[in-house]
């Protein structure tokens, strides 16, 4: 029997893909910055054929390269050149499996799409507090496997801390039942969160219990022009106390990115009469419903009041409230089409960093400095999560320029940022995960003894080296 | 230690007169203890359960001392067992009875060696107790919010180790939650340093979260980057009589949003955990004369101070009481009015451990469920635990909010501690078959150790057991590191 014969009597003639035209979407990441090949694109529907698959392919010696939505930013779901793995694409494990209301979790196969969970959480009155702009494509599974961050991180935490409990297929395809839905369990090594954030080079996450919250009940969004990163930063420290803990979102955007959404995005305005270097996207939430009569009001009154304060202090130019949901959607589709509008402007490089929260503003003007020294035709695009100190610190390529051209410089501007970053004692990739775009960087950044170590628990693990290869780090 | 723990096997390596001296020369004669006498109180566990052996004590200043005294241990071959404050309650830092290697101990690391208010956090050495962090953040107007019965003595290298949790567990989360980066010693020596304090940072698998709640098998935690929380500045403290346990569950289901989720702790004591304290503990005043068999500790807090004519956290618990006292599920309740009143009640809930231990012999399991499954967990579990041994005294108590229960039972009237031991396997195979039928798990924060070792072993899946000494074998391939704790590796 050939190996696709044995993949078929697993999976059926559904589950697998072998023709050039099929297996196309699953071999380019989403950026287009990667072509691979592969033996087969295999679609299991369950975990027991997941292990199935795994286990023939242990016994094969074929690696396995897993894939969720296919949205990664730094290659980790594309296989190789070479055309010696197979990509398992866990698209059609996309069942809830339970809601638990009262319990406050959900439990879910590793295909689910972020926006049908975050869908079914708000049915039943709950929240899942994951939110990308990916979100429409990305599944849960891919979202673990990267310790995926977003917009609400602020207030909630990265994706490790919205889970509770995992199952995952060993890559010698057993089947580890950790579906645990306790909120304390110390029996021995914490195997959840050596899986989540290991971007399937030690196991495919298969289905997982997440945490619910309490819906918000009251929301206040508003769009602001502020005069510098640095007022960004004041303004969000007195945001905490002012909305009494409920700041849950504090997005910073410099003009170049909001420039390029308003080409691209039809339909999008600009929400202020003015152009300003710097803006923030500040979103306030409640899980308290507002009550008629009360004298305080709601979080909308108090996040104006705030803000009136702001502009006197000199910290806000300018500002805007959503009046509606439709309003406040529309504020947030600028701030989650700036991947998607960096793509149709043409090539960019992308860098995700983190540096402490105060060290942003100084962050921010070294590294444009930065950035501009090593190609002074290229043009900044600086936004991200400020709250949590991460911002995606991109450059676009000069207009009209080539992908070939404007890549010739690519090493030269990322190493001046990643020092910079490595000099401020931040991360060289704060949610986006190393995949295969940031292996060498890895490499070249941590010490001896920590890549070492994960080393050895990869080969402890996956002895035969099958679970996404050359990814994250090099044995 | 329960007597049917059958000692796996550890390196039998013996500390030579020259690795002795070696020993010597890298941490001083202030650093090693050789005497039999001194040696005692680091060979015998905190209730006096467990008492093993060591040829040194080594207590090391530094982590390139002790990264050197591992090194020296990985050399020869000799086991290393790791420990803080003692305060474990599994015996996860207490060495085997024929250890043939060393006790390390790290109280002599206890500086704090970074304080960032702004930054919100604070980077520490392993042996600082836990009582000076909490002392240190609030002198800086911050919080780190770690507090268990034992703060007055245990160490922050024991609490990372042990994942431990504590009455704040509900609001801020377990000691893992609490923590930014880490520096590590491995199981060869060399020194991981982790000590970053990023809110985020994707790169590569997550070292810090493994090392936490390993007990000390994988590598010797350091230092630690601590992440602080702003100072509750209106907090108010409560004594409540209530119904049961069910009204247990429903009156912290109501009071999140009645404190605008300001809950900080919500405990439940079974009156005879309170009569123990009170019969043990010198100075400890019952808060309240009511007829019911069971009492609720709630607090109370926010970081906002009380404004002037606004509503407070006192006020509003008074309200949410009025409601609960007409529902029927409170009997009666006391506010404590005064920092004193407070500290008593707390007290009560702290000493439980202390009172035990004086009370005489006990059995005890520290298990959790799914919080709307408590009550029913209390039922069953009781009823179970005397249809073996008729006449034991539960004195159930526990975090609720977290689904933890510190499930104890004292022995019979007049029974000795080696009877109850014969009775012990059977009760325990009944309690944790009752909370694994229930989905629950069997070391909820005081972790496996010593005494949970076979429990772990039976009620693990072959998978989960196997991935974890594969971990274990790759990270300490010989089996220096606490050997024969938490997991038998054949």
């Amino acid at each position: 029997m050939s190996f696709h014969d044995k993949l078929r009597a697993i999976v059926g003639d559904r589950g697998l893909i072998t023709g050039e035209q099929g297996k196309y979407p699953y071999l380019s990441d989403w950026r287009e910055n990667y072509l691979g090949s592969a033996l087969a694109v295999v679609r299991p529907a369950t975990s027991q054929e997941v292990a199935a698959v795994v286990k023939l392919c242990a016994a094969e010696k074929i690696a396995i390269v897993p894939q969720g939505g296919n949205t990664g930013m730094a290659g980790g779901g594309t296989p190789h050149q070479a055309g010696r793995e197979i990509v398992m694409s866990l698209t059609r494990m996309n069942r809830i499996l339970e809601v638990d209301p009262i319990g406050y979790t959900m439990t879910v196969e590793a295909g689910v799409i972020l926006k049908t969970i975050q869908q079914t959480a708000a049915d039943h009155d709950r929240l899942f507090p994951l939110s990308l702009g990916a979100e429409g494509s990305c599944t849960i599974g891919g979202n673990l496997s990267t310790n995926a961050g977003g917009v609400q991180v602020l207030h909630y935490g990265n994706a490790r801390q919205l889970v509770l409990g995992l199952e995952v297929v060993t890559p010698s395809g057993e089947i580890w039942n950790g579906l645990r839905a306790l909120k304390k369990d110390n029996t021995g090594y914490d195997l959840r969160d050596l899986y989540v954030g290991a971007e399937g080079t030690l196991g495919i996450i298969t289905k997982a219990v997440l945490k619910l919250w309490p819906k918000p009940k009251d929301t206040a969004t508003s769009w602001i022009a502020v005069p510098s990163p640095a007022s960004a930063v004041e303004l969000l420290s007195g945001a905490n106390s002012a909305s009494e803990d409920n700041v849950t979102s504090c997005e910073l955007m410099g003009r170049q990115g909001i420039d390029l959404v308003l080409k691209h995005l039809s339909g999008a305005t600009d929400p202020l009469a003015n152009r300003h270097d710097w803006y923030v996207l500040l979103e306030w939430a409640s899980s308290r419903p507002r009550r008629d009569g009360e004298k305080q009001g709601g979080l909308g009154e108090k996040m104006e009041a705030y803000l009136g304060e702001a502009i006197e202090k000199g910290l806000v130019v300018d500002a805007v409230l959503a009046q509606t949901e439709a309003q406040a959607r529309s504020l947030w589709a600028l701030r989650d089409n700036h991947s998607e509008a960096q793509k149709r402007e043409g090539p960019s490089i992308k860098h995700d960093i983190s540096v402490a929260v105060s060290r942003i503003p100084d962050f921010v003007e070294q590294g444009v400095a930065a950035m501009k020294t090593a190609l002074p035709e290229c043009r900044p695009v600086t936004f991200g999560h400020v709250g949590d100190g991460n911002l995606h610190f991109n450059c676009q390529a000069p207009p009209a320029w080539d992908k070939p051209r404007f890549m010739a410089h690519a090493d030269a501007i990322t190493s001046a940022i990643y020092d910079l970053v490595v000099g401020y004692g931040g991360s060289i990739s704060a949610e986006h995960g190393i995949g295969q775009l940031k292996v060498d960087e890895l490499a070249h950044y941590r010490s001896r003894v920590e890549l070492d170590t994960m080393r050895t628990i990869k080969r402890a693990l996956d002895p035969q080296n099958i679970m996404n290869p050359g990814k994250v780090v090099r044995v | 230690m329960p007597d049917t723990v059958v000692q796996p096997p550890i390196p039998t390596a013996q500390v030579t007169p020259a690795i002795m001296q070696a020993l010597r020369d890298i941490v001083g004669e202030k650093g090693l203890i050789a005497d039999e006498q001194g040696k005692q109180p680091f060979v015998i566990d905190w209730r006096g359960s467990t008492v093993g052996s060591a040829a040194v004590v080594v207590r090391p200043a530094s982590t390139e001392e002790v990264s050197r005294v591992v090194k020296l241990c990985f050399k020869h071959g000799i086991a290393v067992v790791p420990q803080g404050g003692n305060t474990g309650l599994m015996g996860g830092a207490t060495p085997w009875p024929n250890h043939s290697g060393i006790v390390l101990w790290l109280g002599r690391m206890n500086r704090v060696l970074d304080v960032d208010p702004v930054g919100y956090s604070m980077t520490v050495e392993t042996g600082c107790v836990l009582q000076n962090l909490q002392e240190t953040a609030a002198s800086h107007d911050r919080f780190f919010p770690l507090s268990l019965g034992a703060e007055g003595s245990c160490m922050i290298g024991g609490n990372l180790s042990t994942n431990a949790g504590g009455v704040q567990v509900l609001r801020y989360g377990n000691a893992r939650n609490l923590v930014l980066g880490l520096e590590v010693v491995l199981p060869n020596g060399e020194v991981w340093d982790g000590l970053r304090a990023l809110k985020k940072d994707n790169t590569g698998y997550d070292l810090k979260h493994l090392f936490m709640g390993a007990e000390g098998t994988l590598g010797v935690i350091t230092k630690a980057v601590l992440k602080l929380w702003p100072a509750p500045k209106d907090v108010c403290t409560a004594w409540l009589a209530i119904r049961d346990p069910q009204a247990a569950v429903e009156i912290l289901s109501g009071a999140h949003s009645a404190s605008d989720d300001n809950v900080g702790s919500c405990e439940l004591m079974s009156r005879a955990a309170t009569d123990m304290v009170l019969r043990h503990i010198p100075g400890v005043q019952d808060p309240l004369e009511a007829e019911t068999q069971w009492y609720l500790l709630l607090e109370w807090s926010s970081s906002r101070p009380k404004s002037h004519g606004a509503e407070g956290m006192s006020e509003k618990l008074e309200q949410f009481l009025a409601i609960e006292l007409q529902s029927g599920r409170v009997f009666d309740a006391v506010i404590a009015q005064s920092e004193a009143q407070s500290r008593n009640m707390w007290r009560i809930r702290e000493s439980v451990a202390e009172a035990g231990r004086a009370d005489g012999p006990s059995l005890s399991y520290d298990i959790s469920v799914a919080v709307s499954k408590i009550p029913e967990f209390i039922n069953k579990g009781i009823a179970a635990a005397l249809a073996i041994l008729p006449g034991l005294r539960p004195l159930p108590l526990g975090h609720i909010g977290d689904g933890n229960i510190h499930f104890s039972f004292a022995a019979p009237k007049g029974m000795d501690r080696s009877t109850l031991h014969q009775h012990a396997p059977a009760v325990t195979r009944a309690v944790n078959d009752l909370v694994t039928s229930m989905a629950g798990s069997i070391s909820a924060e005081h972790g496996i150790g010593i005494d949970k070792l076979d429990e772990l072993a039976h009620y693990r899946s072959k998978v989960e057991l196997e991935t974890m000494r594969t971990i274990k074998r790759a990270l300490d391939p010989k089996n220096i590191m606490n050997p024969g704790k938490v997991l038998r590796l054949s």
